[in-house]
């Protein structure tokens, strides 16, 4: 049996005329160990996607099996535990706790155990050690790079040995030198057995994985096997369309985009790329004219 | 997890050092004003206690004015307009009271403020006190130095004086055969008394070792007659049977008196619990006045732990995406206010330790600190903490993960 199972989960929010159908009955089964990149333009699900396998979020409909066991119906503190023990999360905003140094946020998850002080400083020390931020343990986030703040999320994401490594857009606030060092870690996780899925705009990061998935309006409209170190071919359209894509095209908006790609997937992923990653890589170019 | 959570929240409350200390003001002047209104009504209470030990146990009290109003169920309450107004109590009394066979002693004590000179030192606000010779003989102080006028000095100016009056005036000295000025007369004196535990305060403001004895008659004579007599002390023949006495003396001064029970008749015990009572009284409304401040600060804490919630929201949806259980954050957020208001109750109780030492060095109030009164006020802020810190962690640990992730 695979490590996890959606079958024909649905997420809806709001109600009434606000309804919005975050997920649409996506069937999902992926197996221990693999490395798995999801891709799809800006409002396609990815993150309600994620929130869902990683227990922040329940499903409205539609059964959740993680490792042989229904979890989408637990009590919130079951689900909590389950979190804990099983799921680390890597965010695009790091989410470290800016008033604990990176020792004290590497141990977190450990604390929620209910581990000594000693034997969780110790381990969280040595997972440091792992990911090279060792001579950093005792600053704080505010004095770490980027790269090295993502660098900690993953320590503490792995700290407890989960079954499943959760990113979303982990190397969003990156520029390139720092998402390759961060998915060089990534990729020697999945060496050693670990299960990770990675929400990504980037379609070069898919060359990391071994399985891409390409979602569009709370659906899964593609499911590819890759091999590790060449970029998926849906991705690679998407890379070279975005290409194509001039000033005008922008301007002309995300129907003109639409109608100009082949396959819909490809197309919104355009309009993503548009739409929020360039701007954002825009204002880290500035900052880094400004460094 | 306990000893992470508090540490935890001490850094957190040191991360935002003035919005904790506010914070906890509240709670800092609450606790430390109970505290020192309850040692200063304790202190009061020993004080008062020692005053009325100055007089020997087997002695019963006449007072000026209705002090106690006996109600039907036998319980008694206090009628504090006897204890201000002018005296009702008359030389008449005195010597009806003199014929009682079961009256050994019958004492008067008329007190007048004056100053008191000798030489060039003068003291103010001395308490000159008019009685007769056998006052020695319901005293619970002896005399220390000489001995106390007598039947056949009464007519003569002679003075008994107090301990402090003694060092006041005459420093290390001893004065007897020394004189006095009070009164404008010239006393000589006679004895003087050895030091009480007396205190400052007393119902009848007398603390005799800051008082000049002078005889009754002139007293009387150097004040034309406007004599306030506050009390007649009557010592009884059967020290351990007192009611007779009472009973007699009541019935003496009813007479006296024409039908007007104007006056009362006390036991030492009585006069004893009265003061406490007044005391406790006393105590009681003010400290209660102050423990309104400490449920403000009780507020004032949930206010300021509210704003901590909401302002750190993020960092609540981040621990629960690491795994956090609900109750996990609960008490995480319980131990930051109960931090909160233990800090102030320390920070209170060192405030009143304070204020207690300087009360003792600086005036001449004696307060009183008691282990009960500090363990209380740590109870009160430790359940302080927790009372009102329950609606803001709850709110916390209810915050739905995502929605706090996305910090709203
Ligand atoms: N809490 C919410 N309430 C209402 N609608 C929501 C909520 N969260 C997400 N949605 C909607 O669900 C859809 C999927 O959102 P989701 O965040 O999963 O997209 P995404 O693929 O992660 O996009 P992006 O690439 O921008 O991160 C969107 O239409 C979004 O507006
Ligand atoms: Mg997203």
């Amino acid at each position: 049996m695979a490590l996890i199972e959606l079958q024909e989960v649905s997420k809806l929010y709001g109600f009434g005329d606000a309804t919005t159908l975050a997920l649409d009955e996506v069937t999902l089964s992926i197996e221990k160990g693999q490395f798995v990149a999801v891709m799809g333009p800006s409002g396609s699900g990815k993150t309600t996607l994620m929130n869902i396998l990683g227990l922040l979020d329940r499903p409205t409909h539609g059964p959740y099996v993680l490792d042989g066991r229904h979890v989408s119906r637990l009590r919130s503190n079951q689900q909590a535990k389950v979190r804990r023990d099983r799921i680390g999360f890597v965010f695009q905003s790091y989410n470290l706790l800016t008033r604990l140094n990176v020792l004290e946020n590497v141990a977190l998850p450990l604390a929620y155990r209910g581990m000594t002080p000693v034997r969780r400083q110790k381990q969280a020390s040595d997972m440091l050690e792992r990911v090279g931020l060792r001579e950093r343990e005792y600053f704080f986030p505010r004095h770490l790079s980027g790269g090295q703040a993502q660098r900690a999320a993953i320590a503490r994401a792995l700290i407890n040995k989960p079954s499943i490594i959760i990113a979303d857009e982990p190397t969003g606030n990156l520029d390139s030198t720092d998402s390759k060092v961060v998915m060089e870690l990534f990729a020697d996780i999945h060496r050693q057995g670990n299960t990770i899925l990675l929400v990504t705009h980037n379609p070069e990061l898919t060359r990391y994985a071994e399985r891409v998935l390409y979602m569009h309006d709370g659906m899964i409209v593609g499911d590819e096997t890759t091999a590790i170190g060449n970029m998926a071919r849906g991705a690679r359209k998407t890379y070279f369309e975005r290409r194509k894509v001039s000033d005008d095209d922008i301007v002309a908006g995300v129907s003109a985009l639409m109608r100009d790609v082949p396959g819909k997937e490809l197309a919104a992923k355009s309009d993503s790329e548009k739409g929020r990653s360039k701007k954002s890589t825009s204002k880290r170019r500035t900052r880094k004219v400004k460094r | 997890m306990w000893s992470g959570n508090v540490k935890a929240a001490v850094n957190s409350l040191r991360t935002s050092k003035w919005r904790s200390l506010l914070t906890m003001l509240g709670i800092i002047i609450g606790v430390s004003s109970v505290v020192t209104i309850v040692s200063l009504g304790q202190g009061l209470k020993n004080q008062i206690l020692g005053q009325i030990n100055q007089l020997g146990s087997d002695v019963v009290t006449v007072r000026s004015g209705k002090i106690v109003n006996e109600d039907n169920g036998g319980g008694s309450s206090l009628n504090f307009l006897g204890l201000f107004s002018a005296s009702t109590l008359s030389d008449a009394d005195v010597t009806a009271l003199k014929e009682l066979p079961s009256a050994k002693a019958v004492v008067p004590m008329a007190f007048v403020t004056n100053s008191a000179k000798s030489g060039n030192s003068q003291l103010d606000n001395v308490f000159v006190i008019g009685t007769s010779p056998e006052m020695s003989q319901v005293l619970n102080q002896k005399v220390k130095y000489g001995e106390f006028f007598t039947q056949d000095s009464e007519d003569t100016n002679f003075a008994v004086i107090g301990p402090n009056i003694a060092h006041k005036i005459y420093g290390e000295l001893n004065p007897v055969g020394q004189s006095i000025e009070v009164l404008g007369e010239s006393f000589v004196i006679r004895g003087i008394l050895s030091q009480s535990s007396g205190g400052l305060f007393s119902i009848a403001q007398t603390d005799f070792n800051s008082a000049v004895f002078i005889p009754f008659s002139h007293a009387k004579r150097l004040t034309d007659n406007r004599l306030n007599i506050l009390q007649i002390v009557v010592r009884g023949q059967n020290p351990d049977n007192l009611d007779p006495t009472i009973e007699e003396v009541k019935k003496t001064l009813l007479s006296t008196h024409k039908g007007q029970e104007n006056f009362s008749v006390l036991k030492q015990y009585e006069l004893l619990s009265i003061a406490s009572g007044v005391v406790n009284t006393i105590t009681g409304f003010i400290s209660g006045i102050a423990a309104i401040s400490l449920l403000v600060g009780g507020i004032g804490i949930m206010n300021i732990m509210l704003v901590s919630v909401s302002e750190r929201t993020r960092e609540i949806g981040i621990r629960k995406a690491l795994g956090a259980t609900n109750r996990q954050i609960l008490s995480q957020f319980l131990v930051e206010g109960m931090a909160l208001s233990i800090g102030g109750g320390l920070i209170g109780i060192i405030a009143s330790a304070v204020i207690y030492f300087g009360l003792r060095i600086y005036t001449d109030l004696q307060p009183v600190i008691t282990l009960p009164v500090v363990a209380l006020a740590v109870l009160v802020s430790v359940s302080l903490g927790i009372i009102f810190s329950v609606a803001p962690a709850l709110k916390a640990a209810r915050k739905d993960p995502i929605q706090a992730l996305r910090g709203d």
